[in-house]
């Protein structure tokens, strides 16, 4: 993105003029000191106006963004990033027309949404709406919800329900400005929805229990670890530990083709005395009773934040990998403030929001990207499992797959447990 | 339905009738409760369970489970933990009971009273979280006991198995027992015994011939009673184990709850399994029942 640096002066400016701080001389002067062509500049100050004024109503501005976007193809590179921020700039003119959101299954203190509500009001003063029940809904509630309500303008849902969404004609396609970005497998490539974060299988280790390393999912056999391993519940109900058989299958011989080596292990691990039928959640974890627990990155890190020190817990990805599960976002087909709904998406897949879900924990899509530039704080970097780590793991978005998966583990876990 | 009216003795049959009706009005939001809450969920069980879940097509598939020895290990696991925590709170229970009795100590009868009513209540969640900051791998009994030398859990023992859930489930089945054993025990009439003891018997011919017969029907009663109690507990076998120990109300629950061995057709005719094993229990107490009531009346 060699326009970066210009594409984010623009919005300086924009943002400045927009909010009153510099009139529109000033706006002029400092976009031709950017050394953009004077059409795309025209484009600009046209969209700026019609923000600072508000009047512009969504069905007007929803044209003359599609009008920026034909002239673009035969504009200079420079003029096309303008042409791209004349897009934006329209669309947030728009959004902050509709002066609402509707928000379903973004409940505030899941993956540090609350600080990325606070960013969005703060950049764009829209109100959020939806009822805190509505925020706590499930990815089904939520499916539900658009398709019975009609109010939602945006959900987070699970991955499979963003397909089914598509599926059921329940959203609208829309592709944010970063869309490059996002690894193909987690979009969809006509643009009905777009994985946001992900959470990867880690092993969350009480190091004041555990005297040897644990690496890998081999190490969780040694006769050290009687009863000390756990897994998150049952894997025929829970996604948590139904992707922590999953996972195991990598190690074994399988993968994400593959489930069976998965639940082979965890047989062994059943017979070898280690796996502990004790789930591993908070309470289990931080009073000794599951020693290793295999379960989801951002969980583990949280509980280990929550112990501090009491006991000692670090949290590693299996070096031979694992599988992580993403959450999407999507776009409500009928969304009655479209544009707010768009302006989400932007905020969603920018630096700063995926930086404040890598904040919280939640591997954001554009993990690589932004690791490979450079832009994750040392400080935040500190607190995860190495990115080196992170390169084995495996986003499953395939339903195929999930389904495939589930089916082979329905009749191998009864073996797991009733043996 | 007309109610019996014999215990008063009616006038002319037309007040009867007219005092059983309105007799009759008032079971109407029992008959309601009961019709809601039992007999309308058993006829959909029933009926859920001779019909396909996906096509809605009648069928006997559901019932396979039967032939299918991976299947019916839950219900050989639910046999085994009601059986022995039947046994171990029925035994338990009996003893504390009699002993609360032989007392002849009031108060020692309401505090144990008072406590069996509580712990008999003390289930699910709680009650396995308990267990685990006491029995777990990591608890403070078997931490204390590691101390002293024995180590519970290098001999075999699990919490989290049948034998763990044995224990647990003992924790409500013993004061179970002493509240329904309580009050036949208490109903023994003392005069019994002196009257055997003048006729000339031992101690042991009191108990064959006159404690045992009386005490037979409420104790096998309670047996049942505690037996369907452990059979369909399902909270706290879940919050302990997280399904890893097979029982029949767990699996049902994956059955219903679970996205990966999602199949309601299974459930219900495993439910309808669950629903003969218990009516079997309380059918058979409600027989006894009505036998023994008639010599401990008090």
């Amino acid at each position: 993105m060699a326009n970066e640096p210009v594409v984010a002066r623009i919005d300086e400016l924009k943002n400045a003029f927009t909010a009153g701080q510099i009139d529109r001389r000033q706006f002029l002067k400092g976009l031709v000191g950017l050394g953009l062509a004077l059409p795309s500049i025209g484009l600009i100050v046209a969209a700026c106006s019609s923000a600072a004024s508000t009047i512009a109503p969504a069905s007007t501005a929803a044209p003359a963004s599609s009008v920026a976007g034909a002239t673009m193809a035969a504009a200079s590179p420079a003029a096309a990033a303008a042409a791209s921020v004349a897009d934006l700039t329209a669309l947030i003119a728009a959004a902050k027309g509709e002066g609402h959101i509707y928000q379903t299954g973004i409940p505030p203190e899941w993956v540090n949404y609350q600080a990325i509500f606070d960013l969005w009001k703060q950049d764009y003063g829209v109100t959020i709406d939806g009822t805190a029940t509505e925020g706590e809904y499930s990815s089904g509630q939520e499916l539900d919800s658009i398709k019975n309500t009609g109010k939602p303008d945006v959900g987070d849902v699970g991955i499979s329900f963003a397909v089914q969404a598509k599926t059921d004609g329940l959203s609208a396609p829309y592709k944010n400005s970063h869309w490059a970005d996002i690894p193909a497998t987690a979009k969809d490539a006509d643009g009905f929805w777009c994985c946001n974060y992900w959470g990867a299988q880690a092993f969350v280790v009480n190091t004041d229990a555990v005297k040897i390393p644990i690496n890998d999912w081999k190490d969780l056999l040694d006769p050290s670890l009687k009863n000390a391993v756990g897994i998150d519940g049952d894997p025929t109900k829970a996604n948590d530990s139904f992707f922590a058989v999953w996972s195991a299958a990598i190690a074994n011989g399988g993968g994400i083709d593959n489930i069976q080596p998965g639940i082979d292990f965890m047989n062994q691990l059943q017979a070898s005395g280690n796996l502990t039928a004790a789930r591993a959640n908070d309470a289990n974890i931080l009073s000794g009773e599951v020693k290793v627990a295999i379960k989801w990155d951002y969980l583990g890190l949280a509980v280990r934040d929550k112990a501090a020190g009491a006991p000692n817990i670090t949290v590693t990805i299996p070096s031979s990998g694992s599988l992580a599960s993403p959450y999407a976002d999507i776009v409500a087909a009928k969304a009655p403030h479209p544009n707010a709904a768009k302006l989400w998406q932007e905020l969603i897949y920018s630096d700063e929001a995926q930086l404040l879900f890598l904040k919280g924990y939640a591997h954001p899509i554009r993990y690589d990207a932004l690791n490979a530039a450079g832009k994750i704080p040392a400080d935040l970097a500190a607190k995860l499992p190495s990115a080196d780590l992170y390169k084995k793991v495996t986003i499953v978005t395939n339903i195929d797959k999930i389904t495939a998966a589930k089916t082979t583990l329905g009749t191998g876990w009864k073996i797991v447990v009733n043996s | 339905m007309r109610t019996p009216s014999a215990g008063s003795p009616a006038h002319s049959p037309a007040a009867a009738k007219s005092r059983g009706g309105r007799a009759a009005l008032g079971l109407v939001p029992f008959g309601l409760l009961i019709s809601l809450f039992l007999l309308v969920p058993t006829l959909s069980l029933a009926w859920g369970s001779f019909h396909d879940s996906k096509t809605g097509a009648l069928t006997l598939a559901n019932y396979s489970y039967l032939s299918h020895p991976l299947d019916l290990v839950p219900f050989a696991n639910s046999l085994e933990l009601s059986l022995a925590s039947t046994i171990l709170g029925s035994l338990v229970g009996l003893l504390i009971a009699q002993a609360i009795v032989s007392s002849q100590r009031p108060i020692i009868q309401e505090i144990a009273t008072t406590f069996s009513s509580v712990a008999a209540n003390f289930a699910g969640v709680p009650l396995a979280f308990a267990f685990i900051a006491t029995l777990g791998a990591s608890g403070l009994l078997t931490r204390t006991l590691l101390g002293a030398g024995i180590d519970l859990y290098g001999s075999g023992f699990k919490l989290y198995s049948v034998v763990g859930l044995t224990v647990v489930y003992a924790y409500w089945e013993i004061p179970l027992m002493v509240l329904v054993m309580l009050p036949p025990l208490q109903a023994m009439k003392p005069s019994w015994r002196e009257a055997a003891e003048i006729l000339g018997a031992s101690r042991w011919q009191y108990m064959r011939s006159v404690a045992i017969p009386v005490l037979m029907t409420p104790f096998i009663s309670s047996l049942l009673l505690l037996y369907a109690n452990a059979f369909g507990a399902y909270a706290t076998a879940y919050g302990l184990t997280t399904g890893f120990v097979s029982l029949v109300p767990i699996q049902i629950s994956n059955l219903i709850n679970g996205d990966v061995n999602h199949d309601p057709g299974l459930a219900d005719a495993l439910a309808v399994g669950l629903a003969v094993i218990m009516a079997i229990c309380i059918g058979g107490r409600a027989i006894l029942e009505r036998r023994s009531t008639r010599w401990l009346t008090r």
